[in-house]
This record gives structure tokens, sequence and C-alpha cells, in this order.
């Protein structure tokens, strides 16, 4: 751990020092990933590719282009827990366990290791994501048209649940109220959610609540880069998307600065 | 505590048995009292959550996918917390090694376990009411309640709580009970016959459940309810009270077991 054993007169500033931390982070996020690696990619499988393949149950017979929508909702089914509800119980186990405060002791800038989490988060997403896909495509027989926009869309999609997740974690203060939190998340993704179903099926004020919330622009700008013509101005959805980003960041930033 | 008697009383009989059940019912309400508001609610959201989500799965929901969602969300509310919670709640005393204490009470073992199917009737009566209601108000159900809903639901009921009760008893290893629950859940929520007809499951699926518990439930329980929907329930009662026996012997062997 070269990079925790600066001498204490060396200069604890400039890209150099930030770079090491950063990378110092990554290390310690990822050995720490170990421990739940397994759970998280079981999680993810049983989200995109499972609930894929239940609504199909629950729907029975459906024209080819419902299953589709279906189908290209998995992904982000599959990308939603991680961010939005594994990270955040993550963070507020380190609360529990009274490790939170010594990750906040080392010598490391704080937006290294806020950092770190979002480049972790978002990567690790990915395999669950490409099996979903796999899997849903598979189980409804689709031909997807897959384009190069599918990587922005699913990092970004990624990345704003991951910061999302962050944001929750660190600002809500009882470890409790977190995770009522990310279960009532994932209870309304999963039955009150337009991922993978059209919006059009919701009530009015639902649907204009989701025209606001993330879930439903996650879903378009993945669907859009996975088929041809579900989806329209798909870059409302974009802008939307960072900006629940940036905002969480800023929520972020107000949690982590503050001192006790 | 005057309903412990003096060692030199004789330990048996019906009047003995009758008030250790209502102990043993006292002691499981009291010691839920916790976790009792927050499953009632629970109970009570993802019933009548399943009746309202399923406006949003189709749009326009089919009167048949109605019937089968708003009649199997009481199955669920039935199951649920005998299949997922009472392990869960074991597993823990397991873990914190209350389990041996509870089984030193001066009780019937009987009357625990029928204190604890008490206990499920009355945790799950609320969400099921509800349920009903909500599916009454959303949906233009076509109903027909006959007596037999009464026998369907005492027995689902019983032998769902059972089969968790057996389950957490026999089973040693409390994380091994809690992955058993989590996986349970997905399966009763996604891939059974419960909401939704078993034709819309593969084939190889449908045919299990024919000999798994869970299908028969949602038979028994639809078949009280509606007319012309299920049939052979005379099938599904057997196969239900041949998994309520098994249930009952298991449990009676492990705990007619002295460690």
């Amino acid at each position: 751990m070269t990079a925790l054993a600066l001498a204490p007169t060396a200069m604890r500033r400039g890209a150099g020092y930030w770079l090491a931390g950063f990378r110092a982070m990554l290390r310690f996020d990822l050995a720490s990933s170990r421990a739940w690696l397994a759970t998280f990619v079981t999680v993810q499988v049983l989200m995109g590719a499972g609930m894929a393949i239940i609504y199909g149950f629950y729907l029975g017979d459906m024209p080819p282009a419902a299953a589709t929508f279906l189908a290209t909702g998995a992904p982000t089914l599959a990308l939603m827990p991680l961010g939005m509800a594994l990270l955040p119980s993550l963070i507020a186990s380190r609360k529990i366990e009274g490790t939170y405060d010594f990750m906040w002791s080392l010598p490391v800038p704080r937006t290294a290791t806020a950092a770190s989490s979002f480049t972790i988060f978002t990567l690790l997403g990915l395999p669950g994501v490409a099996v979903s896909l796999a899997v849903a495509g598979w189980r409804y027989d689709l031909d997807l048209r897959v384009s190069a926009w599918v990587v922005p869309a699913v990092l970004l999609a990624s990345l704003m649940s991951a910061s999302v997740g962050f944001g929750i974690g660190h600002a809500v203060p009882d470890p409790a109220i977190t995770n009522v939190i990310t279960n009532l998340l994932i209870f309304v993704v999963l039955m009150f959610s337009p991922i993978s179903f059209p919006i059009e099926n919701f009530p009015g004020w639902l649907a204009a609540a989701h025209h606001v919330l993330p879930f439903w622009h996650m879903a378009n700008v993945v669907r859009d880069a996975l088929t041809d013509g579900l989806v329209d101005s798909v870059w409302r959805s974009y802008l939307v998307l960072g900006i629940w980003t940036v905002g969480t960041w800023l929520l972020a930033a107000w949690a982590i600065r503050r001192r006790r | 505590m005057t309903a412990l008697a003096p060692p030199a009383e004789l330990r048996r009989g019906l009047e003995y048995w009758w008030r250790s059940y209502r102990m043993m019912l006292r002691w499981e309400m009291t010691s839920l009292r916790l976790v009792l508001p927050v499953t009632i609610m629970v109970q009570i959201l993802s019933g009548a959550g399943f009746v309202l989500a399923l406006g949003i799965f189709f749009g326009q929901v089919p009167p048949r996918a109605a019937l089968f969602v708003s009649t199997g969300v009481l199955v669920l509310t039935l199951v649920t917390i005998g299949l997922v919670l009472g392990p869960q709640l074991i597993a823990q005393q397991k873990a914190e090694q209350t389990y041996e204490f509870l089984w030193s009470l001066p009780v019937p073992r009987t009357t625990a376990a029928l204190a604890w199917v008490t206990t499920n009737f009355i945790l799950g009566l609320p969400g099921m009411a509800v349920a009903l209601v909500v599916a009454l108000l959303r949906y233009d159900l076509d109903l027909h309640v006959s007596p037999a809903i009464v026998p369907a639901v005492l027995l689902t009921l019983f032998t769902g709580t059972m089969i968790g009760y057996a389950m957490a008893h026999a089973l040693g290893n409390p994380m091994l009970i809690a992955a058993i629950t989590q996986l349970l859940i997905f399966m009763i929520l996604g891939f059974s016959p419960i909401n939704f007809p078993a034709e819309q499951l593969p084939d190889w699926l449908a045919a299990l459940h024919r000999w798994l518990p869970l299908a028969p439930m949602a038979d028994t329980v639809r078949a009280g309810l509606t007319v012309g929907v299920v049939e052979d329930v005379t099938r599904s009662y057997l196969v239900l009270g041949a998994w309520a026996a098994a249930s009952v012997g298991v449990t009676a062997a492990v705990l007619g077991r002295r460690g």
C-alpha cells in the first residue's frame, strides 16, 4: 500500500496525489468487494433475467412487441439494484459496524474515495447486465439491434444509479432508514415502474411522476440503444439522467463535507 | 404467572393443554410486538400492490388474469408468514441461543405449534381482507364465495405454516434457513401458478407443481371463491393433505427427539 504510506512531510495536493489516492481506493474497494461480489451478480441476474421471465408468466401469451419491451427492460432491472440498493446497504452496514469513520480517516481526498466507488459500481454492474439481456433475449427469441449507443447508455444509467445510491447511503444518517428506503425502492421499481411496461399503462399522476424520477429514463436510454423506433426523444432521458447524477453528487458532497 | 402450576400438580389433560395453548399464543404475540406492525404493513402493501400492479402490467387487464391475481394474493398473504417469516424467526432464535430456552417452557409442544399457526392466521387476516377489498374495487370480479372457502383457507394456512415450521426445526444452520426462505419468496411470487394460470408456465414446471404444495393451495382457495375455474379440486386437497401430514410428521420427529 505504497500510496497510503506517504511521509507526513510530502505535499498532500495536486493531480498526482489525487490519482495516487484514487488508485489506492480502487484497490481497497476491489479487495473488499471479494466478500460481496458473488451475491451482487446473483442478485443482478435474478432481478434482471428473473423478472423478465416472471413478468412473462404473469402476462401469458404476448405479441412480439410486448415481449421486446419486456426483454429490453431486463438490463435496466439488473442495473438498478446494484447502485440503488446494494451500495446504500453497504454504506449503511459500514455505519453499523463502525468502519464508516475509519474509511473517512484514510489519508486520501474524499473526492478520490467517491470516484473510486462510482467507478467500481459502474463497472461491476456490466456483467450482470449482459447476462440478463442474453437470457431475456433467448427466452423471448428476439433479434435485437444493438447500436454503439449501448455504451454511453449503460454507463450513464449505471453511474446515475450508483450516484443515487451513494447519495442516499451518505446523506441518510440512520442505517435502518437506509434499508427501509432501499426495500421500498425495489418494491416500487418492480411493481410500479415503466421499465418493463409502457408508460401509457400508468395512471396519469404516476406517469407524470415517472417523467421526473430516473427509472423510466434509465429504461429509455437502454431500450433506445437496443431497438429501433420504440423510444422518442431519447435526448431528454439522457438529460434527466445527467441531472440526477450531478444532483446526487452535490447531495453526497454536502453529506461528506459535514464534520461532526 | 398463576398459570405456572406448582410441580406437584398433574401436567396433563385437556384443561392443562388449553391453558398452555393460550399462554403460548400470548407469548408469540408479545414476542412479535416489534415486528408485528411492520409485517402487517408489508402484507397489506404487497397484497394490494400485486392487485394494482397487474393493471400496469397489462394496461387493459383480461378478466381471467384479474380473477387469478385477486384470488392468488389471498394465498400469498396466508402462506408467506408461515413459509418465510416463521423460519427466519426460528433461525434467529437459534442464532441468539434462545431456541433451547423456548423448548424448556413447561407446556406441551403441540401447543407451541398450534399457537404459531394461530398467530399466522391473525397476522394474515388484515392483508387478506385489504387485498380482497382492493381487488373488488379495482376489477369487476365474478366471485362466488362458497362454504368450501373455510376448509381451503384453514388447510392452506395450516400446511404452509407447518412446512415452514418443519423446515426451520429440521435444519440446523440459520444461514441455510435464511437462504432457503429468500429463494422461496422468489419461487412463490414468480414461479408458482398462484397469481396466474399454470398453463402460462413451461410444461415441466407446471407438471412439477402438481406435486408441490403451492399450486394445490391456490386451487383449493380459488375453488372456494369461483365457479368453473378450478378442475379436480379433490386431487388438490389430497396433495395438500399429504404435505400437511408429512410436515407434521417431520416436526414431531424433530421436536420429539431429546437433545
